[in-house]
């Protein structure tokens, strides 16, 4: 699991100058798009959920407007990953470790023990929000990030081993003196766009050898295809953050226990680089236009989506091959609506 | 395999040796049989893909229910899934977040409302908005109150280091990823990297059936497929107070997994064309295909067909 940079010539030769090269030539083309804008561009976030929208459904992403492409706000969904990082680093610290490291942690009791002494109303981060709710007795929110939180906890420990791999930091992690360890880039002083890596934790010291590894968990995901496209944008987002290339992206999945490991090269980098121009440019286009059925990409995502009333390719696609599901068709009854809870067969 | 007459959840914790799970998990038969089994499924996926036509990018995604019904009555596997919430089924949801608050909370005994305000702290919108159509949570059916309290009575307190995890998601990818078996249990305890054996815990609102015994088969495969281990038992829980523990052995998932390998055919030759099987039977009652279906609206209970003398 150690982070070696591979002797077989795969992966990035100079690490330093690899990140170097991809701050430079990302600057240039977020300036040159921030620079045809018609009018000021303000607070473009880039994160992996902006990233993966903007590339799922250019047309959608847009389309979303202030209201989608913000943080939607904490959660039990969305605390679930800051919460079991937050309790698990705070695990880590506190443990008296005994010969061999600390004690197995018992995910459910890291978490309540968390939430009962780390957290209050005002707090930096997650804390403050589980503090919030401390404060007004929502034990229902509570127990639900609980729930979510300990998944995470569980599937990190299950999946990476324990004692946790030598030299594991978990990241984006929120502490009493406020968040620390998240890796964010501007392209300029002041600009209007900051890249954020949402790595969970990192595995080996930041060197300009490059000889660690970002590491990404998933509690479940639908399947193995969005792996190596998430590993691409964190490698990139971690490079420009830590101004060194990342010898590797792991990210472990806890409904599979996989554990893959996608090795940073130039052309990862690269395609990483372009996910995040591409947010840029989407972003700068949905001044002037929102929806635009000429760069609408229908998948699955068309049976959640607001446009696909009035998205002809999406609606195209729901009437084709989005009748099927899951690999199956679908049959519907016209008339299943009215009749559908009768309890027995009719006998006249 | 007997379905063992059940002590209690409690009990069966109580119960659990862990020198035992070294022998019932690490032995080199379960092993072999887990790889045997992983390599049938993969087999018979890859076989049924090539069929079916499934790809990565498009896979075939089955869960609990796909595999039951493909088995039951293929034509009621294809049924759209949004079906009408009934009160049996908000019911339903009602007891199984209160197990989960149980779990989560030990040191409240959960109730309906806690139910409910967990329900929606989770974003499950269903239960709100069924309850909203008939006037608010007063709507809710009267029993359900009564399942609560029966079932809070009878959870126990469970140690922290069964790693108690509500809503577990596991996923088996097969054929390189053109199919997919997932599932998401009601709770989960024990399993690696704890010194305990897994348990998985299934919550049941209303009356245990065979149904039930399947899909707990169904999740043990695939926690054994996960982790390398069987889980050492299915719980089932039944808030008329009944617990069915079902004992956990290489057999066991053996047909768990002949079962999905039908699945699997059965689904193959639906995506390459070929109409659904249509088998009646009680279930037909509740189909939402029923209307359209002649051999289900034609099937009548054997009461209900017997001519009187």
């Amino acid at each position: 699991m150690a982070a070696r940079r591979r002797r077989d010539g795969a992966g990035v030769k100079d690490a330093v100058g690899a990140a170097d090269r991809l701050r430079a030539g990302l600057t240039e083309t977020i300036t040159r798009v921030l620079a045809d804008a018609p009018a000021p561009v303000a607070d473009v976030y880039v994160g992996w959920v902006a990233a993966a929208e903007a590339a799922d459904c250019p047309a959608r992403y847009r389309a979303a407007g202030e209201g989608g492409w913000g943080f939607p706000g904490w959660t039990a969904s969305t605390a679930g990953a800051a919460v079991g990082r937050a309790a698990l680093d705070r695990h880590l610290h506190d443990a008296t470790a005994p010969p061999g490291g600390p004690d197995l942690p018992a995910p459910l009791e890291v978490v309540r023990t968390w939430m009962r002494d780390a957290t209050a109303a005002g707090a930096p981060g997650v804390a403050g929000w589980v503090g919030d709710l401390r404060a007004d007795r929502d034990g229902a929110t509570m127990a639900a990030t609980a729930a979510a939180a300990t998944r995470w906890i569980a599937g990190v420990v299950r999946v990476l081993g324990w004692p946790l791999p030598p030299g594991l930091v978990l990241l984006n992690v929120t502490r009493d003196d406020g968040p620390s360890g998240a890796a964010k880039w501007w392209p300029a002083k002041g600009s209007a766009v900051t890249v954020a890596s949402g790595a969970d934790a990192r595995l080996g010291r930041v060197t300009g050898s490059g000889e660690f590894a970002l590491v990404v968990h998933r509690p479940s995901s639908a399947d193995d295809r969005e792996v190596h496209r998430r590993a691409t944008f964190e490698a990139a987002a971690g490079a420009l953050g830590l101004r060194v290339a990342p010898d590797a992206v792991v990210v472990t999945a806890g409904d599979t226990g996989d554990r893959a490991r996608v090795v940073v090269d130039e052309a990862v980098l690269a395609a990483g680089g372009e996910m995040i121009a591409e947010v840029v440019r989407q972003r700068v286009r949905a001044m002037t236009t929102g929806y635009d059925a000429g760069d609408a990409r229908p998948s699955a995502r068309c049976r959640w989506c607001d446009e696909a009333g009035h998205c002809p390719p999406g609606t195209a696609w729901l009437a084709g091959p989005g009748r099927w599901r899951g690999g199956l068709p679908v049959l519907r009854s016209g008339r299943a609506s009215a009749t559908a809870a009768v309890g027995v067969a009719p006998t006249g | 395999m007997p379905v063992r007459p059940a002590s209690t959840l409690a009990a069966l914790l109580a119960e659990v040796d862990i020198a035992a799970e070294a022998e019932a998990g690490d032995g080199p038969d379960v092993t072999g049989a887990l790889d045997d089994i992983a390599a049938l499924l993969d087999h018979a996926a890859r076989s049924a893909a090539a069929v079916g036509g499934w790809t990565p990018d498009e896979p075939l995604r089955l869960a609990k229910g796909t595999v039951g019904w493909l088995l039951r009555c293929p034509r009621r596997a294809l049924a759209a899934g949004d079906a009408e919430v009934s009160d049996d089924l908000v019911g339903g949801l009602v007891v199984d977040a209160a197990a989960k608050l149980a779990t989560l909370v030990p040191q409240r005994a959960p109730t309906v409302d806690a139910a409910l305000d967990y329900l929606a702290a989770t974003g499950d919108t269903a239960v709100a908005d069924h309850l909203a159509d008939r006037g608010g949570r007063g709507a809710l059916p009267p029993e359900v109150a009564g399942r609560v309290a029966l079932l809070a009575g009878a959870w126990p307190t469970i140690d922290p280091g069964w790693w108690p995890r509500v809503e577990e998601p596991v996923r088996a990818g097969l054929a390189g990823g053109a199919v997919v078996v997932s599932g998401r249990l009601d709770l989960l305890l024990g399993g690696a990297p704890t010194p305990r054996p897994a348990v998985v815990v299934e919550v049941k609102a209303g009356r245990w059936h065979d149904g039930a015994r399947a899909d707990g088969h169904l999740y043990a495969l695939l926690v054994a497929l996960r982790d390398g281990r069987p889980p050492a038992a299915v719980v089932t829980v039944v808030a008329d107070g009944t617990t069915q523990v079902e004992p956990i052995r290489p057999a066991v998932l053996g047909t768990a997994a002949d079962r999905v390998v039908h699945a699997l055919e059965v689904a193959g030759t639906i995506a390459a064309g070929e109409p659904a099987a249509t088998r009646p039977g009680p279930h037909c009652g509740h189909c939402p295909l029923r209307p359209d279906c002649p051999e289900g609206s034609a099937w009548r209970p054997v009461a209900d067909a017997t001519v009187p003398a």
